[in-house]
């Protein structure tokens, strides 16, 4: 699983801890540091990767300049609202920003929001990779793994040697492996092969 | 973070797994009382570098972006080369040592000790091949093209070798070496049967985990530090060549 980074900007001391006291207890969540009142951490921002800031509102009107320069960090801001904040300013920041946790949430509801927050990330991830292999590559691995050249990989898949070539190629690209034992441990570990059905004689 | 005034043996107390990276920096253990600024001064290690470098290694989310910047490639270079050493002379040769050893004391049938073995020789010589690719074409460059940048006026010919060439072309082919020995953590841990000897079992698997992060972090320092700002360099170069 993915570690999602979080930062805390509350100034409330007792808020801050006890909302630190839940995310600690989600898997995937790391706080990296907290904010109290009046620390600024626009410049933290500058030097480490922070996927998320859990914000008061009154923390979020403050940092205003901030969001006009870096308009980006909304989607990364979650805002922490009370139940009788009604002011313009606190109106504003329930526009711009979409991810709430109000203060008389209990916890179920909070650890609910956070994650569904880790679940968005991860899927990004996963759509980043693109190290998915296609099934016909996933075959010529398995075929590999046996022991196979690509010449006989190309009589058995009815394929041209240059064919079976281009895929070697773009599945070496995909996965950063380029050794038929590299490949074949790659097979075991992602269930393509068993032990059992790997070619007893040393890959070349 | 580790900061300059910090006394040496605190960081390194508190932080032990910085020790792989001191010998990269020459620096060894017996600091006394001096402060980091005073122990890579004696040594002649840019503190501000040396920082960079070791908060990036602790926290995975430090970015040395802005710091870094401001050194000279060659530091970064020489960086970069006691790395590699590290890696071919100490880390690598340490993992082997222990594999052979838990394969000698297993009950592994013949067929996966030859996996094993083949596996590991295979990724040795691809890994050295990668260091040594990078060291004599890659480092060269870059230091040539530094050299070439501060000058009034650069070399015709290297100039000219700068339109055909360029550092993204490196990125491109550039391995992710770790991927390999998750891999074999993967192996030990869920599909060969279990080894007698778990003391040595789990410091391979350790040791296994301590060179997969060193090498994240050594890949990006080169991803995201040193390439951009060759590429940089290379823009700077090719235009004030194109002015002319």
């Amino acid at each position: 699983m993915r570690i999602s980074s979080f930062i805390l900007v509350i100034d409330s001391y007792l808020l801050r801890k006890g909302l630190l006291a839940v995310l600690n207890r989600i898997p995937g969540v790391r706080v990296l540091k907290e904010f109290g009142a009046e620390d600024p951490f626009g410049s933290y921002l500058n030097n480490h990767v922070v996927d998320y800031m859990i914000m008061g509102q009154l923390e979020f009107d403050r940092s205003a300049d901030l969001f006009v320069s870096k308009p980006e960090l909304l989607e990364k801001t979650v805002l922490v609202c009370g139940a009788g904040d009604k002011e313009a300013g606190t109106a504003r920041a329930q526009r711009d920003v979409h991810r709430i946790i109000h203060l008389q949430d209990n916890k179920e509801s909070i650890i609910r929001k956070i994650q569904d927050l880790l679940d968005t990330g991860d899927q990004k991830e996963r759509e980043d990779l693109h190290m998915q292999l296609s099934p016909r590559e996933t075959t010529i691995v398995r075929l590999v793994s046996m022991g196979l050249t690509n010449r006989q990989i190309a009589d058995k898949l009815f394929l041209s040697a240059h064919t079976v070539m281009t895929h070697r190629k773009n599945i070496s690209g995909k996965l950063g492996i380029k050794s038929v034992s590299g490949l074949t441990i790659y097979a075991i570990v992602n269930n393509i092969i068993t032990i059992e059905e790997v070619s007893s004689l040393p890959p070349k | 973070m580790i900061t300059r005034d910090r006394p040496m043996y605190r960081v390194v107390l508190e932080n032990i797994q910085l020790l792989p990276l001191l010998p990269r920096f020459n620096l060894k253990p017996g600091f006394g009382e001096l402060s980091v600024d005073e122990v890579c001064r004696n040594h002649g290690v840019n503190t501000d570098f040396f920082l960079e470098i070791a908060n990036a290694f602790l926290d995975e989310m430090y970015i040395p972006g802005e710091g870094l910047s401001l050194f000279p490639l060659e530091t970064m270079v020489d960086y970069i080369t006691s790395t590699h050493s590290y890696y071919t002379e100490i880390a690598l040769p340490m993992v082997e040592e222990k594999l052979h050893r838990l394969m000698e004391r297993s009950r592994l049938t013949e067929k996966e000790i030859l996996l094993l073995t083949t596996f590991f020789n295979d990724y040795k010589k691809d890994f050295i091949i990668h260091l040594s690719q990078e060291e004599e074409q890659i480092l060269p460059y870059v230091l040539e093209l530094e050299k070439q940048s501060a000058r009034d006026t650069p070399d015709p010919e290297f100039i000219q070798k700068l339109q055909n060439y360029s550092i993204s072309e490196f990125e491109k082919e550039h391995d992710r070496l770790e991927i390999s020995l998750r891999h074999l953590s993967e192996l030990i841990i869920k599909y060969l049967p279990p080894f007698d000897d778990l003391h040595l079992c789990h410091e391979v698997l350790n040791d296994l985990e301590v060179l997969m992060k060193d090498l994240i972090d050594h890949a990006d320092l080169e991803d995201k530090i040193l390439i951009p700002r060759v590429a940089e360099l290379e823009k700077k170069l090719r235009n004030s060549a194109s002015l002319e």
